[in-house]
């Protein structure tokens, strides 16, 4: 048993396979790109800009969204989201400076995100500038 | 020119396969360089809210909020205490920042979530500097 082991050693080259390297790299590269998501999300850009707050009116020309819970006032107006958007889109907010693109943003307490979604979604597709507006406390 | 064709059949061409490991690793290594770890809360479980508006995302976003159905909020993958810590975390983000471009915040939020949960983080990320990008979808 020891002479058959110690002969078997001796014409042992010590070489390592390499031959099979190729294959385990590119099934680790297939491997790779099969896992990879590549992943681009839909989002809308909403730039809500940062002041001073205020417990002034804005001018009394500001347009104003009203959330409350499922229902939706432009400028005390009732309106479906439809017609939000053409009224938005009437306004030619982007031909406008940006001081008057401001369009107030309020919700009622309760009120979806969804809701909310739609309305922030609306206003920054008419170039609008959302300005939230805070509930007294 | 009958003998000359013959010659010609007999010359095997090897194909030089000795570097492919070598070109193979390469890649790999490439690969892994140039990924860059998956940060997009796609593990929270939100309902999207839906807008004919949305659109692909084009540009880097710097930072990515969540808030799951439970109101938990989430500052790039990791659970934070609330809209404070994320206004924190986003102006930490921000502060080498000095375009537009590089300001961009992602949002993402359960659809039936509360004015009273997901406001507080949206003015958080405006206060911080963030412009939002609002994660939705597109109605079937």
């Amino acid at each position: 048993m020891r002479k058959r082991y110690s002969h078997e050693k001796k014409h042992r080259s010590g070489e390592i396979p390499t031959g099979s390297f190729s294959d385990i790299a590119f099934l680790l590269i297939i491997y790779f790109l099969v896992a990879t998501t590549l992943v681009k999300v839909k989002t809308i850009t909403a730039d809500l800009p940062t002041g001073e707050k205020t417990s002034q009116p804005q001018s009394d020309k500001t347009p104003i969204v009203n959330l409350r819970g499922a229902e939706i006032f432009f400028n005390d107006r009732k309106v479906t989201m439809p017609e939000l958007n053409d009224r938005l889109g009437a306004l030619e907010l982007g031909t406008q400076e940006p001081s008057k693109r401001v369009i107030m943003l309020e919700s009622a307490r309760g009120t979806p995100y969804e809701n909310y979604f739609q309305a922030l979604a609306s206003i920054s597709r008419h170039d609008g500038v959302v300005a939230i507006v805070e509930e007294d406390e | 020119m009958k003998k000359k064709l013959q010659s010609k059949k007999r010359r095997t061409v090897p194909v030089p396969i000795a570097s492919m490991g070598d070109i193979a690793f390469l890649l790999i290594i490439f690969f892994m360089v140039c990924s860059e770890v998956s940060k997009d809360n796609s593990n929270i479980q939100v309902t999207l809210p839906f807008s004919e508006f949305v659109e692909k995302i084009e540009v880097p976003v710097a930072a990515r909020v969540a808030i799951d159905e439970n109101g938990e909020v989430y500052l790039d993958g990791v659970r934070v205490d609330g809209a404070k810590d994320v206004e924190w975390g986003v102006r930490a983000l921000l502060t080498h920042t000095v375009s537009d471009e590089q300001r961009h915040v992602q949002f993402k939020c359960d659809a039936s979530l509360p004015k009273e949960t997901f406001e507080p983080v949206i003015k958080a990320i405006a206060e911080a500097g963030g412009i939002i990008e609002a994660v939705g979808d597109k109605p079937n």
